[in-house]
């Protein structure tokens, strides 16, 4: 009877622990970083959706194929609902604050034609790839028309330059860089009153040894037919608050998806770790289709293949990955845009017509301090976060660095090694053994050197002591 | 002490290998056994080496690592070596007997086994900086284990320099194709048994 009713109880507990919903189960996606060995590994979720909307719900109507996002500094969330030409604003609370569907362009009513890219100046000014007008469009922040910037003109362009711009962005000093599309000579520049002043930042040819093989060996009909080798063109860019723009490229072969371009548009983006930032390590490569750069050097990237947002730090370094393809919430089908503000992450979805909040979590926000702490210096502050990190996950290399290169700064170089062999530093670690070489030697040099005195006298008298009957042997061998 | 004899005698090849090879083949001073323990306390040395060499150089990744691979990449490796040139040889009047070649290959091995040691030490101190240290001594290593075998090959089958750097790369070849007529052997033993296998399935489902 005891047994059965122990039974019914155990039973009862077990039916209760299956209904209780695990948080884990709340989140659509798992969570998961590379390790320093290329493997996905298990990491908690640092992001998870808090809500979603799409134009209906925001009372404007059905957004169709938005195809660009932009957060203004006040929170302002800008939607460029490509589909119907037009731009919609909402605040924080997701009212809609403004639709701009059209503007007075000189005593005529004009509207967007497809535009697939959106900026947002500090000022409030807003730019507008308005790809199949062929231009850029400038209104100020009541969707007032300010100017239109045309096709870039210039001697070094050919006459059958096609002109579609696709993304725009602005820097602080008010240059213009525009993405083309089909254009490969890097992001097209123009200046403060809109005069195209060059293009910038080309990436480089990429080939296969194996096609310049055939190529050199195949004859000059045969040369004709083949793809020619062209640098590829730039699908997305951002800018940050000091002045260098992010790239994105579309294309699955290369192992430099993004660049970070200085105002002379060489690529200066830091990679620290094992693996350039390329997002997943499989074989199916990840093709980023947007960037976002936020403060303090972190930038997101935005995979299409699998729809995940991969957020590195300013060394290159994965911090976490959220998202995924999928039809609930927090996954997407067709991921147009990523924008971080505050502690949230907001995607656009070209397809559903929709825009996914993600809220940080208790391991987001820490990893998030944590990394700016430790970007701006501060080892020892950013340690006391990465000891609480792994607490929570403690396959995270990163903080095992932090923690050591905080641990070599205070001299406890052998605490330091510990740790830096966990996060595969390789360098510091290095760093940390030749510290901890010197001290220990320092203490224990008398030791030693005693020791390597002993057995060396030892040994002397060992070699005489066996040398000595051979002598003798040989001298009376002599003798006889 | 017969056993002190040996190992005293096999660091004497690797200081004066023309002289040792000769005492090897001509005074039958070489021991099977001998060989056989080099080339087991070789297997132990990289054993140890994979798992214990310091971090600094040590790109191993710990998951990986099982000693049964080293079976792969010495003891086959050494026994291949060994046939392959042995089947070469006697095409290409080598004077070598199979017993021989095995001795002079297991002795060769001796200056991996006398380096590797004290480098595993020695790399648990070092720093990046210095760890071309590390690798200069690796690769000494190799270079006195071919300098050996290419000596002993040359010894034991009384060939010329040019003959034997011939042979030694031939020998290579050779080693290409035992290793594709093996793959191609199990294969079909592979297609053989899964046949059968599918034919007892066959029978066994209907009867």
């Amino acid at each position: 009877m005891r047994i059965k009713s122990a039974m019914l109880v155990l039973l009862s507990v077990l039916l209760l622990a299956c209904l209780c919903s695990r948080p884990a189960e709340a989140a659509p996606y798992d969570g998961y970083t590379y390790s320093y060995w290329g493997e996905a590994v298990r990491s908690p979720i640092a992001y998870l959706p808090s809500r979603a909307i799409t134009g209906l719900e925001a009372g404007t109507g059905a957004w169709t194929a938005p195809g660009d996002l932009f957060v203004s500094p006040e929170g302002l969330l800008y939607v460029l609902d490509s589909g119907n030409g037009r731009i919609v604003v909402l605040d924080q609370e997701w009212t809609t604050v403004r639709v701009i569907a059209g503007f007075r362009n000189g005593g005529k009513d004009e509207r967007f034609n497809n535009p697939e890219g959106l900026f947002v100046t500090k000022e409030g000014r807003i730019y507008v790839a308005d790809t199949e007008n062929r231009r850029l469009v400038e209104l100020d922040s009541a969707g007032r028309f300010i100017r239109e910037i045309g096709a870039p003109k210039a001697d070094v362009i050919g006459d059958n330059f096609e002109y579609f711009p696709r993304k725009v962005i602005v820097d602080k000093a008010g240059r213009i860089y525009v993405v083309g599309r089909g254009v490969y000579e890097g992001l097209i520049e123009f200046d403060n009153d809109g005069q195209f002043t060059g293009f910038m930042g080309t990436n480089r040819v990429q080939f296969d040894p194996v096609d310049l093989f055939w190529k050199s060996v195949s004859t000059k009909e045969q040369r004709e037919k083949m793809v020619q080798f062209i640098p590829l063109e730039f699908n997305n860019a951002d800018a940050d608050e000091d002045g260098f723009i992010y790239t994105t490229t579309v294309d699955k072969k290369t192992f430099s998806p993004v660049k970070r371009l200085n105002p002379s548009g060489i690529d200066v983006l830091r990679v620290n770790g094992e693996t350039a930032p390329i997002g997943d390590l499989s074989l199916e490569r990840s093709a980023f289709v947007d960037i976002d750069v936020v403060p303090s050097g972190v930038y997101r990237t935005l995979d299409a293949t699998r729809g995940r947002i991969f957020t590195y730090n300013e060394d290159g370094n994965l911090l976490y990955v959220i998202g995924q393809l999928g039809s609930q919430l927090g996954t997407f089908k067709n991921p147009a845009a990523v924008e971080s503000y505050g502690n949230a992450i907001y995607v656009l979805d070209r397809d559903l017509g929709r825009i996914t909040e993600f809220k940080v979590t208790r391991f987001g926000s820490m990893v998030n301090e944590a990394n700016q702490l430790y970007s701006s210096g501060k080892h020892n502050e950013a340690a006391r976060l990465w000891q609480e990190v792994l607490k929570l996950d403690a396959n995270y290399e990163m903080a095992y660095v932090g923690i050591g290169k905080s641990l070599l700064r205070q001299g406890e170089y052998k605490e330091a090694m510990k740790y830096l062999k966990l996060g595969n530093d390789r360098e510091y670690y290095s760093k940390a053994l030749g510290k901890y070489r010197r001290e220990y030697m320092r203490e224990h040099f008398s030791v030693y050197m005693t020791g390597i005195i002993v057995v060396l006298l030892g040994g002397a008298a060992a070699v005489r002591l066996v040398k000595r009957p051979r002598q003798k042997g040989v001298v009376r061998d002599a003798v006889s | 002490m017969p056993f002190l004899k040996d190992i005293k005698y096999s660091l004497h090849v690797a200081v004066h290998p023309f002289d040792g090879f000769w005492d090897l083949k001509y005074e039958n001073k070489g021991k099977l056994r001998m060989a056989a323990g080099i080339l087991f306390a070789l297997t132990l040395t990289m054993i140890v080496k994979r798992q214990y060499v310091g971090y600094v150089v040590n790109y191993n990744h710990p998951l990986e690592l099982n000693s049964i691979n080293e079976l792969k990449y010495i003891v086959f490796p050494f026994l291949l070596w060994c046939l392959a040139n042995w089947s070469l040889t006697t095409l290409m009047d080598g004077e070598g007997k199979f017993k021989e070649i095995v001795i002079t290959t297991g002795y060769a091995l001796l200056p991996l086994i006398l380096v590797n040691i004290p480098n595993i030490l020695l790399s648990n101190m070092i720093t990046l900086r210095e760890a071309s240290f590390y690798y200069l001594l690796d690769s000494l290593a190799t270079l006195w284990f071919l300098w050996l075998l290419f000596i002993g090959t040359m010894t034991v089958h009384q060939y010329t320099v040019l003959k034997t750097i011939t042979t030694m790369l031939l020998t290579l070849a050779v080693v290409g194709i035992i290793i594709f007529l093996g793959l191609l052997f199990f294969n079909l033993i592979q297609q053989i048994v899964s046949f059968v296998y599918t034919i007892y399935q066959e029978l066994s489902l209907r009867g």
